[in-house]
């Protein structure tokens, strides 16, 4: 199990109804842990039109989790 | 159109008279103004005119069509010189013909009055005595402004401005920082920038990069102001509801610095256009708020080697992102290598936005855009800055450039195959008025939406046949017959999508509606 620090941009935080939160997870890799969250908060977006970025560092959704990530979730958006 | 035109060399007014011949117009009258010898006393031997060209044309050619409203004329049209006159020569050209000649003389006097008044054009006088001097031309008498209220003997209360003298810019506050000073200045005059999208973002982009003294600014925009568009879009007033953004952008610029010259496009950019257009400037800012053309705009920066400043927004957050191909910065498909759908990804429409959102995120393209021309510092490494403005953070999110693109063949390669789709679908997108014209124009028409949506809205009064989008490809061989055939549905994406499929089975002959029947009700109501 790892501890991590999530945060939410656009869609996904309207989504979720929050801009941050911390999970406990047992889901080894990025894409795991975004499954499921999208079936916790009903994300309409599938991972594939997202980017992911732990640490301040974009990421390939296959990377593993650690305890401690701050992972951040960022559709893009096309407002103006 | 073109009904105004700046003319480099001697006015031809024969030509211009035959132009305005009209079957229905009884009368015509022209107005000549020449060169005279003197002024307010002075010997002139010739003079100069110097003109801001773009603007002058856009605001001559409204004026003429104010004067076609106003008086009902048939046809109206005028010509103004610039470069070097002598004595005699003629300076401006106004004609007007109407079915009676009342008309026809109000509409050249109201003409030549508006020119003068409003045209930005400049008059450099030579004297007998060897000495130059600048003249504005306007504040003139307009009696068109006494033709109303009744009272035309009493309205004769001139506007009392001295004549303004040239403007000269005055950039002391920002050539004072050290790493601005003269040289910046003249890096900044010579600058060309281009700006995607005058609303949210575009607004202080627009205003920060004219008041700063970038030396050309290209405006790219083809919507109309709209009310809903004020609360944030801080270039436009209530005054301007339904008028053509880019026009009211240039006015804009040209209020604000004379100088700078402004490029208007009132069309969006396409597939087929925005390389050789990002070539012809040193920066373009992306301030639209649309999806296909942020992509465009950075497929069109990776091709053309002309760094590219992205931003969006969304609610109460935005996004920012430099794309500098000649730096090796990843592109916007570095990060999203597919365009998502509309749907996936929210607008000012249907998300909402507070007005200073794209004021900040627009203030900051603006500053990235002055670092870039001024060669400032500023973080080298490729980011993606997150503003949320809930929590007043920034975070910066490093890209690997090894990912994205580059494991595909690089940014070059995904551009121009992207560009390449996307120019294949604008060949196969065919936009019309009505769908009369487009039975007119030899076209059979393919409804391809679900029966139900074709119960609730019929195709009015023109022969169709039913093809559901998802059967098309059994129909492909009924439609490889001879003829042309025009796929419809609701938003021109179902369409396009059928065509895409019925060309990939090699049927030629097929083209899809662009935008679908919702812009021919767009067209119709508009
Ligand atoms: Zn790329």
């Amino acid at each position: 199990m790892a501890l991590v620090n999530l945060q939410y941009y656009a869609q996904l935080r309207e989504q979720a109804g929050t801009g941050s939160e911390q999970v406990l997870t047992g889901a080894a890799s990025l894409r795991d842990l975004y499954e499921e969250l999208r079936a916790r908060h009903g994300f309409s977006l599938d991972a594939a039109s997202l980017k992911v970025a732990v640490n301040t560092q974009f990421c390939a959704w296959d990377r593993l989790l650690r305890d401690g990530d701050t992972v951040v979730f960022i559709p893009p958006v096309a407002g103006g | 159109m073109k009904r105004f035109a700046i003319a480099t060399t001697a006015i031809d007014p024969a030509a211009l008279r035959e132009g305005l011949r009209d079957p229905g117009a009884g009368g015509f009258c022209a107005f000549e103004g020449w060169v005279r010898n003197s002024n307010e006393g002075r010997e002139v031997d010739g003079l100069e005119y110097e003109a801001y060209v773009e603007l002058a044309i856009a605001e001559g050619e409204r004026i003429a069509e104010e004067a076609i409203a106003r008086y009902g004329v048939s046809a109206a049209h005028c010509v103004h010189r610039t470069g070097d006159l002598k004595i005699g020569d003629m300076a401006v050209w106004v004609g007007a013909s109407a079915p009676h000649r009342d008309e026809a003389f109000r509409a050249c006097r109201y003409i030549i009055d508006e020119i003068k008044h409003r045209l930005p054009i400049w008059k450099k006088e030579h004297y007998v005595t060897g000495e130059t001097s600048w003249v504005a031309c306007s504040h003139t008498y307009r009696e068109h402004e006494h033709e109303e209220g009744g009272h035309p003997h009493h309205g004769h209360a001139h506007h009392g401005h001295a004549p303004a003298a040239p403007f000269m810019p005055d950039y002391s506050r920002q050539m004072r920082l050290s790493e601005v000073g003269e040289a910046g200045q003249a890096r900044l005059a010579a600058a060309r920038v281009l700006v995607i999208g005058a609303g949210g973002l575009g607004s202080p982009v627009i205003a920060y990069l004219a008041g700063a003294g970038v030396g050309t600014l290209g405006l790219v925009d083809g919507d109309r102001v709209d009310a809903s568009n004020l609360h944030r879009q801080t270039l436009y007033d209530a005054r301007d509801i339904g008028k053509p953004k880019v026009e009211l952008a240039a006015r804009r610029v040209a209020a604000i610095n004379p100088s700078v010259q402004v490029r208007a496009f009132a069309e969006p950019l396409h597939a087929g256009n925005v390389v050789e257009t990002f070539a012809q400037f040193d920066l373009v800012l992306e301030c639209t708020d649309d999806m296909r053309s942020r992509y465009l705009s950075s497929d069109g920066a990776v091709l053309s080697g002309t760094p590219l400043v992205l931003a969006s927004v969304y609610q109460y957050e935005g996004q920012l992102q430099v794309v500098d191909p000649k730096a090796g910065l990843p592109c916007l498909r570095c990060l999203w290598p597919q365009e998502p759908s509309p749907e996936a990804v929210g607008s000012c429409v249907l998300s909402g936005v507070l007005g200073p959102v794209p004021g900040v995120l627009g203030a900051m393209q603006a500053m990235e855009a002055l670092k870039i021309l001024l060669d400032l510092p500023r973080p080298k490494n490729a980011t993606l800055a997150l503003v949320n403005l809930l929590d007043n953070t920034i975070q910066h999110l490093g890209m690997d450039t090894t990912a994205g693109c580059a494991a595909h063949g690089g940014c070059t390669h995904q551009a121009r195959a992207a560009l390449r789709r996307a120019q294949d679908q604008r060949e196969m997108d065919l936009s019309f008025h009505s769908l009369a014209e487009a039975v007119a124009a030899g076209f059979q028409l393919v409804d391809v939406r679900e029966a139900n949506e074709i119960a609730a809205l019929p195709l009015p009064g023109v022969p169709s046949r039913h093809v559901p989008s998802g059967e098309i490809a059994v129909h492909a061989q009924v439609l490889r017959n001879e003829g042309r055939y025009l796929l419809i549905c609701a938003s021109g994406r179902r369409s396009a999508h059928a065509v895409q499929r019925l060309r990939a089975e090699g049927v030629e002959n097929v083209y899809s509606l662009a935008g679908g029947l919702a812009a021919l009700s767009l067209r119709k109501a508009s």
